[in-house]
């Protein structure tokens, strides 16, 4: 059934452009972060990290340390090996994977820089940063292993113990795996190849509220309050890693401000911070500092990525081979070794690819760890397979669209298995492509870019295509474990009947600025038929909410909020013999809408009995039919079935000055569809910070080590992250193809943004000067790569004196409306 | 952070009285912008470098010693370790030194490399870079001024 | 991020602050607006025994008209700078860098003394300032009246400056450009960076012809620097763009630009002779 479609009724919630009902104590100086939270006697911890990418712990010296005012004590990984346990990885991707022990505090040798050797516990923060200046560590120099290509050859090891920098290698063939053919094949019969290798380079989460973890031990429970998207596997985790029983640990993630994957971690500082309150007997937190947080926080992406396309001559692609090397940094984290995975499925992407093969090689160096960055894995994808269908368009000199729209899976074809053995529920690729172009402007855009280049303009203008789909709402617990993946992918949801007619929702959904708040009050309003006001929405804690996966994967809503819907509707069927025995009528006669129980053919003007009345009567329980226990109250736990498949078209127009190699966005039009929509403020919201997360990737974000393993951009000087003021009004619109697989209609919109937009932006920015000769160009793509790549294109292809801009004299941006010009 | 300087200068004095100088190994430790030496015989020193630059003041602990040391070809590697404090991170410098004769003097190659780890290296748009090509400028001259003195004196 | 700890004093004049410095030589470190202080504090990459915070001294505040000349103190704040009626009208082009420094949180807090104390030469009052040909006034404790040193001989090397131990720049003067075109051109990845590079303009134009023009670079090498050479060449050409290209193409030439992520030496000399010609003829109005 789909409980939201085009009829919705005017009083309907989901739908509505909602302002979220959390933001008001979050902008008015009333939020709860993890640092606000103050205990009597609380102390403080600061950590000893180390500057080295890579050595051998020969001796520490803590006792100016521990003698300095204020200092409690100074724990080392040797107080703490025997009950530090080894931090989880809970994504072993193949039998054989390798991977080190994970200490929370390195013991013996550090194998990244800025790894914890030592915590300080203090009165004040303070007196702990203070004193942990004063621990000696004594090491001796290892050769640190940076470079991934070089990593993955061997040439040295970032874990010596280990014998080899090769965690795992995961691969996927279609042939074997019967969804297709054999690639080799296609690649050996190929009218048209083209190869090409990619970077992807290492970003880093950069959430706002920067990571920190208060640890209580006064209780009968430990209580961890944690800056996390994910209190409910950490729990779980911290019972597992320290052997303390999970019935003794509650975990709250108050609130949390943002994570993009970043807070998808059992970190090293939530276990020490966890053992220094044990052992000291006081409440004890740690809040990290906005370096520590880029130097140690898990990181994004980087990767290589090499790819090999075969097509026929008239633009059909016959076969896709991918081959990625992935980072893994230093360790293995939660779900570090999956992340490269989750891009498996979504190389061939809305494609219609016969034969696909797909090897990732995950490697360690001595870098920070990586782990899940929105998107996860997919963007990545995206990124490859667009850049590489672009790649394709230039290769038979046709345009990029239309040779997308010969390959894509048409509107008709859904639902549709696809060559990674995804099925796809539904979608209409043709409705946004022509939507988008139709906002952006395309024919005229492409005239004035024919205009530029042909008038020599000094700044040129180029088109970016980019379309995605992506797996989400992750995920059936099924394909879960046969990805060895380490858990389930349900979700669980309870809706309480109050006996004042007020509704509490709990959910296992752990908001970090989503806004599940209001848009699970929109749904309960409406299944239920109360007023919006009258829900309340619980969860990050799991005395409260004691059952649920968290927030990640843009699985919130297509999981979590249909395990609400589910919930919801026990609610109305247990509601339902009562509401019979106070109407004195049959059940089968009941219906139920907007809120209250009538009887069938009984005529307009009854009353019937609303559910809130039935609450009370069940609070009373006075007079409930025989056997009905006294409750309402309902639990669900919902296991998806499929993931499910936003997509959408982005156009993105860039202005190159081939002097400088600054590029500037011109316009920006993206057209997604994902699904009906709840609050269509909220996703417009996803949309746009998803936009420029990923156009930063693009132009911005690059996290940069030097020879020796040493993070250079190690504060927001050089790790340059935009603002509200490097960017431009998007366009943004939507399609809508119910998805099928929820009851919601919906697909998820939290990572739509990030994974389009990158492509499109590189996509333009190579349209605009591909006429040098310049064929790729590195992400950031900073205004000195783009002017180098036009330098060393013009060299390597030279161009007529009288058709460099650069040199020419003319005026700038004068246009020439009669001439014409062919495209890349 | 890891970067390098070569220069090369020549000095009215032969091969022999140059190396003798530059074998001093409190003298040429003490060359190093900001450097005291606190002891040293033969083959250590010991000491400390303070590094003010505008904002920065920044201090080492370090030592120092011959990590080659051919007396007939007049070639020397030294090698100086610091530790920065307050967790600063650490700081290493090689120099390498090798003299020929040169006209009625000697020439001097020097190729100095320094490496920077920890919060130094984290400053921010490579200011540490330019920081450290100053101060190894700085050494170079110093040692080549403290040559051409003692040389022409 | 925790600085170690210091002693903090906040003295109410200047005679005051110039005792504090006295006593405590290169032990003390001078607070005006933070905004470079604060973060090597917190970084730990300083740790001086006093900090003393200026920025209550009344009479390090203003911004007067000298006659010839606009005297900004050293408690004058950027968006002071930007708010002064005396320099939009006679210090156009240091008006159109200060629109350019960082953000607003930044401008309110930064003084225009403050950067050029702190000599960064990424910073985007230098360049400027030298270009207007301004004098710093240095005072001490004990020296009756302030030392005058003129731009050109105030930035020594990367953060430093004339300004010695005990001694505190109070103010900066620049002479009247009243009636100058000026622009400063920024070069930047994200809006709030240091200038990657930036180009100080400023123009005396004379019926469509420089009659006399004055060039500061950003970032361009230890210290701000004077494009003598390319103001030398501008004189006397028409302000159009094919007239001042070959002129300000130059301007990159002899200098000595720092490496790094945002772009290597030769990109940088490539940019100022670019940014040159965009620069003058915006100043120039074409």
């Amino acid at each position: 059934m789909t409980a939201v479609d085009e009829t919705r009724a005017p009083s309907a919630e989901v739908g509505r452009d909602r302002r979220r009902k959390e933001d008001q104590h979050l902008i008015t100086g009333r939020s709860r972060f993890t640092d606000n939270i103050v205990l009597p006697g609380m102390l403080h911890v600061a950590m000893v990290r180390r500057p080295y990418a890579h050595a051998r712990i020969t001796g520490i010296d803590a006792s100016a340390a521990q003698e300095s005012p204020g200092v409690v004590a100074v724990l080392t990984g040797d107080d703490v090996k025997d009950q530090q346990g080894s931090l989880p990885n809970a994504w072993p991707v193949t039998p054989e994977q390798k991977a080190p022990p994970h200490p929370a505090i390195a013991v013996d040798r550090v194998a990244f820089s800025g790894e914890v050797v030592a915590a300080v516990v203090a009165r004040t923060a303070a007196a702990a940063r203070d004193a942990a200046e004063l621990v000696d560590v004594d090491y001796e120099e290892l050769d640190p292993v940076v470079d991934l290509k070089a990593a993955a050859a061997d040439e040295k090891l970032a874990h010596p113990d280990l014998g080899t920098n090769r965690s795992a290698l995961w691969v996927f063939d279609s042939a074997e795996a019967g969804t297709g053919g054999d690639v080799e094949e296609a690649i050996r019969d190929a009218e048209v190849l083209v190869e090409r290798e990619f970077r992807q380079q290492r970003l880093i989460p950069a959430f706002m509220e920067p990571r920190s973890v208060v640890v209580d031990p006064t209780g009968e429970q430990f209580t961890m309050w944690s800056a996390t998207q994910v209190p409910h596997i950490l729990r779980l985790m911290l019972a597992l890693t320290l052997a303390v029983p999970e019935s003794k640990i509650r975990v709250i993630a108050p609130d949390v401000g943002g994570g993009f994957g970043g807070k998808l971690q059992v970190t090293p500082e939530e276990v020490i911070t966890f053992l220094v309150a044990r052992r000291t007997g006081k409440p004890c937190k740690w809040t990290e500092t906005r370096s520590e947080s880029l130097l140690s926080g898990h990181h994004g992406r980087d990767q290589w990525q090499k790819l090999t396309l075969a097509a026929r001559r008239d633009g059909t692609v016959t076969g896709l081979k991918v081959e990625l090397t992935a980072n893994m940094g230093a360790y293995l984290g939660l779900v570090t070794s999956g992340i490269p995975i989750l891009g498996a499925f979504m190389f061939n992407a809305i494609y219609k690819f016969p034969s696909y093969r797909f090897e990732c090689q995950n490697v360690f160096t001595n870098l920070t760890w990586t782990d899940a960055y929105r998107g996860a894995g997919r963007p990545e994808a995206t990124f490859a397979i667009e850049r590489m269908m672009d790649e394709l368009a230039t290769e038979l000199g046709r345009d990029p669209i239309e040779v997308r729209e010969q390959n894509w899976i048409k509107h008709e074809e859904f639902p549709f298995t696809t060559v990674a053995g995804l099925e796809y529920d539904s979608g209409n690729y043709e409705a946004a492509t022509a939507r988008a172009k139709e906002l952006f402007g395309y024919d005229e855009l492409r005239a004035e870019q024919a205009r530029r280049r042909e008038s020599g303009d000094r700044v040129q203008l180029g088109i970016g295509v980019s379309t995605f789909t992506e797996m989400c709402g992750l995920a059936p617990s099924r394909v879960l474990g046969s990805l060895s993946y380490g858990a389930g992918g349900w979700e669980h949801a309870s809706v309480r009947m109050l006996p004042s007619g007020k509704v509490e929702v709990i959910t296992g959904s752990s908001a970090h600025g989503q806004g599940h708040e209001t848009a699970w009050s929109q749904i309960v309003a409406d299944q239920l038929g109360v007023p919006f006001e009258d829900v309340e929405v619980l969860h990050g804690d799991t005395q409260i909410s004691h059952k649920g996966l968290d927030t990640y994967g843009s699985r919130s809503l297509v999981v979590g909020g249909q395990a609400v819907i589910k919930a919801a509707q026990k609610v109305i069927d247990k509601a339902r013999p009562l509401a019979a025995h106070v109407l004195e009528a049959n059940v089968d006669d009941l219906e139920f809408a907007e809120g209250r129980f009538t009887v069938r053919g009984a005529g307009e003007g009854q009353e019937g009995i609303g559910l809130t009345d039935l609450a009370l009567a069940v609070f009373a329980a006075h007079d409930l039919p025989d056997g009905m226990e006294p409750s309402l109250d309902a639990d669900a736990t919902y296991d998806p079935v499929n993931f499910s498949y936003p997509h959408g078209t982005h156009l993105c127009a860039m202005e190159v000055d081939t002097e400088t190699g600054q590029s500037r966005m011109r316009a920006y039009v993206c057209v997604d569809d994902v699904g009906n929509v709840v609050n269509p403020l909220i996703v417009d919201g996803q949309v746009h910070g998803g936009l420029v997360q990923g156009i930063a990737q693009a132009l911005w974000e690059e996290a940069v080590y030097d020879d020796q393993g040493t993070l250079v951009t190690g504060s927001f000087v050089d790790y340059t992250l935009p603002t509200s003021a490097d960017t431009i009004s998007y366009v943004t619109d939507r399609t809508v193809t119910p998805s099928t697989t929820n009851d919601l209609g919906a697909k998820g919109v939290g990572e739509a943004g990030t994974i389009a937009s990158t492509p499109a932006v590189v996509n333009a920015v190579l349209d605009a000067v591909r006429q040098f000769g310049v064929t790729d160009i590195r992400m950031p793509m900073t205004p000195e790569r783009v002017w180098r790549a036009i330098q060393e294109g013009r060299g390597s292809a030279p161009t007529p004196e009288a058709a460099q801009p650069h040199f020419e004299a003319g005026e700038p941006n004068q246009d020439t409306p009669e001439t014409e010009g062919g495209q890349a | 952070m890891g970067m390098q300087l070569e220069h090369s200068f020549t000095v009215d004095a032969s091969p022999e009285a140059t190396w003798a100088l530059l074998t001093d190994l409190e003298s040429v430790g003490g060359c190093f912008p900001g450097a005291t030496v606190t002891e040293a015989d033969e083959q250590t020193f010991k000491g400390n470098v303070k590094v003010r630059l505008g904002p920065i003041a920044v201090t080492y602990q370090g030592e120092g010693r011959f990590l080659e040391r051919d007396d007939a070809a007049h070639r020397a590697v030294i090698e100086g370790t610091g530790k920065g404090l307050r967790g600063l991170g650490n700081a290493g410098a090689t120099v390498t030194m090798q003299l020929a004769p040169e006209g009625s003097g000697t020439r001097a190659d020097v190729v100095t490399e320094l490496s920077i780890t920890g919060k130094p290296a984290q400053f921010g748009r490579g200011v540490m870079q330019t920081v450290s090509d100053k101060l190894l400028g700085q050494f170079v001259s110093c040692v080549e001024s403290k040559l051409a003195g003692s040389a022409g004196g | 991020m925790i600085p170690a700890q210091f002693d903090y004093v906040a003295p109410a004049t200047l005679e005051e602050a110039l005792t504090l410095l006295s006593e405590h030589g290169d032990e003390a470190k001078v607070l005006a607006g933070g905004q470079s202080l604060l973060p090597v504090l917190r970084m730990r990459l300083n740790a001086p025994g006093v900090v003393v915070d200026i920025s209550g001294i009344q009479e390090l505040k203003e911004i007067t008209d000298q006659g010839e000349s606009i005297r900004i103190g050293a408690g004058a704040t950027y968006q002071d700078v930007l708010d002064s009626p005396l320099v939009r009208e006679h210090l156009g082009l240091l008006h159109k860098a200060v629109t350019e420094v960082a953000d607003p949180q930044i401008r309110h807090r930064g003084t225009v003394c403050g950067a050029l104390a702190h000599s960064d030469p990424a910073g985007d009052v230098g360049g400027p300032v030298l270009a207007l040909d301004a004098t710093m006034e240095v005072q001490s404790r004990g020296v009756v009246g302030p030392r005058q040193v003129a731009a050109a001989d105030f930035f020594v090397d990367l953060f430093e400056t004339a300004v010695g131990d005990g001694e505190l720049l109070t103010a900066v003067t620049i002479p009247k450009h009243t009636g100058w075109g000026s622009h400063y051109e920024k070069f930047v990845r994200v809006s709030h960076q240091w200038a990657i590079i930036g180009v100080a303009a400023a123009v005396r134009a004379e019926g469509g012809t420089i009659a006399e023009a004055k060039v500061g670079l950003t970032n361009m090498g230890s210290v701000p620097l004077r494009a003598t050479a390319v103001e030398q060449a501008l004189v006397g050409l028409a302000a159009t763009e094919e007239a001042l290209a070959e002129a300000c193409s130059l301007a990159g030439e002899g200098t000595d630009p720092p490496s790094d992520l945002n772009g290597q030496a030769d990109y940088r000399r490539h940019l100022a002779g670019v940014l040159t010609r965009r620069a003058v003829l915006a100043a120039a109005g074409g």
